[in-house]
């Protein structure tokens, strides 16, 4: 361990671990307005990190380049550089589809597609690989117990996928995200559109998802970041503002504007 | 006080007023309904026998049936529906998925909407210049390709308004999971709005299950069984418009019959589209 006075003003320490994702100068544009700023950042591997800030900040919007989902519109463009170990994801050379089996993503809303519970993991290892119905249910039985859904829904897996709870089809998106074997998942605000108790659940999920996975993930609820995240990246008006280990950000942040927000000055 | 209770008397009475117009025009509307629906059960009723299921269209003064109408309508219509539905769903999938932000889609949507409204006869005249008269003769076939334009921008708009109805986190979360897009389309897209995009079809197979004026220059009729796509063909709106007009009492029946049978079918397949949404809504 390093003495923390040397590191504190200007190289956070989550810079020295391993990283998976590098963001290097990265402009972000929605037609001609620009949403991100000159972002720099690198995630560690098999750690969560966290995005806070005020709506409209672009913490969403740095989200959805590191899978390229954005690519679905029209006028949405970035420049800059995201290294995914080491290779540029933004390349014109890079497969879309590769890429997002590498990088899952789960939404804001609960997105079930409209198919059986079982149809809805097949669907996505089905995608990428041939395999046999035995090993194929050992894998749907494998992701929901990764997902602490497989004991609810073992009795149903020919239900509609729409028939579960709000909480269980998140559940059952987060499954299905992990059946592809990604390596890397994003979280767009998984918890803001359920109940208390359904948030405890998928935050234990976090939790333990993160010794296999490297995790990002956007939130409104700053608590929420505080209990899941192990480094915190906290973004104003397109702009990264601070970086840093989240308790670290949580209890001695060095920007005002950081202190301002975690403090509920504004925002 | 007496101010706002005189003001509540007001607007009571206004309430009122403006809801007995309302239920009456509303029961002026239903009444035509009504009325047609009680004189086809009343005069068509009587008609219906087995023969009008098994026997052809008479010669005047003659008791027959209607079977070669039937036959030539269910015919036309399921070739018109089968050359028409899938080119209405792929341009509908078209504007709605791939060019849903490219002003080719704009175009496109406001040209279908004239199709939409335009005037069938004018269909039936222009299958007539385009193949009528270089085949040298009516023929069910040219029937069929009427009644198909007919059908595309019925099941265009549907399939679009359908399709734009599937929240985009749905797609997204296609795209997410590493799907190309004609995988999203089919395998997400359609399924979340198949109750829609059948519902489309069924109103348009309504639709044209009633047409008479495309048909009368392309298929024209035929007073005998055929099931020579390349001659003339039956179909029960063209028999009703023949059979209605004529001083024949045999014909002036069949005619009520035929009528009472559309209309019938025509009312069912609305009802059974309408359960579909019905349905899609309550989920």
């Amino acid at each position: 361990m390093k003495p923390m006075l040397s590191t504190e003003l200007n190289t956070p320490e989550v810079a020295v671990e391993k990283a998976k994702i590098e963001v290097k100068n990265l402009n972000f544009y929605y037609g001609q307005s620009k949403a991100l700023k000159d972002i720099n950042l690198s995630l560690p591997e098999r750690s969560v990190t966290a995005f806070i800030g005020p709506s409209g900040c672009g913490k969403s919007t740095l989200l959805r380049v590191l899978n390229r989902i954005y690519e679905l519109y029209p006028k949405q463009s970035a420049e800059g550089q995201v290294l995914l170990d080491g290779k540029n994801i933004l390349d014109r050379s890079q497969d879309l589809n590769l890429l997002r089996t590498k990088i899952g993503m789960v939404f804001q809303k609960p997105t079930p597609f409209p198919m059986s519970i079982y149809e809805n993991i097949a669907f996505g290892v089905r995608l990428y690989e041939k395999i046999s119905k035995s090993e194929m249910d050992g894998r749907v039985e494998q992701a929901l117990k990764r997902a602490a859904l497989w004991t609810e829904v073992k009795d149903k897996l020919n239900a509609s996928g729409l028939s579960l709870s709000g909480g269980q089809q998140q559940r059952l998106c987060i499954a299905r995200t992990v059946a592809v074997k990604p390596e890397v998942i994003l979280l767009d605000e998984p918890a803001s559109a359920l109940d208390p108790l359904s948030t405890a659940k998928i935050e234990e999920l976090i939790d333990e998802l993160q010794a296999d996975y490297t995790i990002v993930i956007v939130t409104h609820n700053m608590q929420q970041a505080a209990r899941v995240s192990k480094q915190t990246a906290f973004m104003y008006l397109g702009e990264l503002v601070e970086f840093d280990r989240t308790e670290k950000i949580f209890t001695s942040p060095r920007e005002k504007r950081t202190q301002d927000y975690i403090t509920g000055r504004f925002g | 006080m007496s101010t706002a209770a005189s003001l509540h008397q007001s607007r009571k009475r206004k309430n009122a007023v403006m809801m007995t117009l309302c239920v009456i025009a509303a029961g002026i509307g239903l009444a035509w309904l009504a009325l047609i629906l009680g004189a086809l059960i009343y005069k068509g009723l009587s008609g219906v026998n087995l023969a009008v299921f098994t026997e052809m269209t008479p010669p005047p003064g003659d008791a027959g049936g209607l079977l070669n109408a039937i036959y030539g309508s269910i015919m036309m219509t399921i070739i018109g529906i089968i050359v028409g539905t899938p080119i209405g769903v792929l341009a509908g999938t078209y504007m709605a998925e791939y060019g849903r932000f490219s002003k080719l889609t704009t175009v496109v949507r406001f040209i279908n909407d004239i199709l939409l409204s335009a005037p069938s006869i004018i269909i039936g005249l222009f299958v007539y210049e385009l193949m009528v008269r270089p085949m040298g003769h009516f023929s069910a076939i040219a029937g069929a390709v009427a009644l198909a334009i007919l059908v595309i921008p019925v099941v265009v708009r549907t399939t679009e308004d359908m399709l734009n109805l599937v929240p985009n986190a749905l797609r997204e979360a296609g795209t997410a999971i590493g799907a190309p897009r004609w995988v999203v389309i089919r395998s997400v897209a359609y399924r979340a709005a198949l109750s829609g995009i059948v519902t489309g079809i069924l109103l348009a197979i309504a639709r044209i299950s009633g047409e008479t004026a495309p048909l009368l220059f392309t298929a024209l009729n035929n007073q005998f069984w055929s099931s020579n796509l390349n001659a003339p063909m039956a179909s029960l709106p063209v028999t009703i418009f023949q059979f209605a007009l004529s001083p024949y009492e045999e014909w002036q029946q069949l005619a009520w019959t035929g009528a009472l049978i559309i209309t019938l079918t025509v009312l069912g397949l609305s009802i059974f589209a309408r359960s579909l949404t019905g349905r899609r809504e309550d989920r």
